[in-house]
């Protein structure tokens, strides 16, 4: 089964490309203070607010929500 | 054992078949009009042919500007993306306003339309793209950073703006001075070389240097092609000035390349409604 942080960069790097999902991804982690493989369903509310924050000014909130809504359904 | 690994991306592609139309018809318009150039240029219409043809072409900026606009309209302007989509087409318009005016001038008063009341709208231009894409490089400054690729674009900017200096400004604009070319027409001449550089290149190259970070993510795609459609505004408005003051002639091809390059525009309005579209 795809972790969490495989789930989330999958989905982010399709819009930002690899490597800025891969920060994006270890940057919310950082901020709970744990490494992007610890990261659980519990921290999707976390995840969620932070890919918000960073996609809300590049992206319609259409397409963060749609992104959002394949993280939690793993696709 | 079977595994479930990483989701694979959907197969479907992004461009939606429309959106292939759309361009189509777009490009094959610029054709003709390119077409109707040579023939304009060879002198070989009839008067009633070469002001068709004309305004052809000035019809022409403003179906890009109504297709980049009505896109910015339906992604929203309640969204960041949205006015940035706003502004570039706003420039188009403006640039589609100035072309009106100066094709009005030269084809049905019979005057020099240079320095006229084209030239603010055509300036209107840098002031909605320079604006629009500010807002896109600030919009990913918490994704990537962005002070670096600034830097290096306005350093190349710079050099630029010395190579127009020494290759345009200093040997021809100046010395023909306003006593040539009047205030309005030294102020216009020295403004577009230099807004070429500072206010269309440098942001699309700060722009090019940040949305490269992304990779092949989709969100960049819209920006490579407008990025395309600046470097070709920007060369094509400096080289005309200094092929029409250094002797060197204009040529069809050059004289094409404002409509070429906001055909990018549109298309790149046309790519990025696919991208924004949720699937």
């Amino acid at each position: 089964m795809a972790t969490m942080r495989e789930r989330v960069e999958a989905a982010l790097g399709t819009y930002v490309g690899d490597t800025v999902a891969d920060t994006c991804v270890r940057g919310t982690a950082l901020s709970l203070g744990k490494s992007a493989d610890d990261l659980t369903e519990a921290d999707l509310p976390a995840l969620e607010s932070s890919i918000r924050r960073l996609l809300g000014p590049i992206a319609p909130s259409s397409v963060i929500d749609d992104l959002l809504t394949k993280i939690q359904k793993g696709f | 054992m079977a595994t479930e690994s990483v989701p694979a991306a959907r197969k479907n592609s992004v461009m939606a078949p429309a959106t292939y139309v759309g361009a189509g018809v777009l490009v094959g318009l610029t054709a003709i009009y390119w077409f109707l150039s040579t023939q304009m240029y060879a002198d070989v219409l009839g008067d009633t042919a070469y002001a068709m043809s004309y305004w052809f072409g000035t019809l022409l900026q403003i179906v890009f500007a109504v297709v980049i606009v009505t896109i910015a309209l339906r992604i929203g302007l309640d969204q960041g993306v949205g006015k940035q989509w706003l502004f570039v087409g706003m420039g188009v318009a403006a640039f589609a306003i100035g072309d009106i005016i100066w094709t009005v001038l030269e084809l049905h008063m019979g005057l020099d339309p240079y320095p006229s009341l084209a030239d603010p709208f055509y300036v209107l231009q840098y002031v909605f793209f320079m604006t629009a894409i500010v807002l896109a490089i600030r919009s990913y400054q918490h994704l990537t950073p962005i002070r670096t690729p600034v830097i290096i674009a306005a350093a190349i900017a710079i050099i630029l703006g010395i190579v127009v200096y020494a290759a345009l400004l200093a040997p021809h604009i100046f010395p023909a001075g306003i006593a040539e070319l009047g205030f309005w027409g030294l102020v216009v001449s020295t403004l577009y070389p230099l807004g070429d550089v500072f206010f269309i290149l440098a942001p699309a190259l700060a722009l090019a240097l940040i949305i490269r970070q992304l990779g092949a993510g989709r969100l960049g795609w819209p920006w490579w092609v407008i990025v395309v459609g600046a470097v070709v505004y920007s060369f094509t408005d400096a080289f005309y000035s200094y092929a029409d003051w250094s002797g060197l002639g204009l040529t069809v091809t050059l004289d094409m390349g404002w409509a070429v390059a906001n055909l990018m525009f549109a298309l790149a309005a046309l790519v990025a409604r696919d991208v924004y579209r949720v699937r």
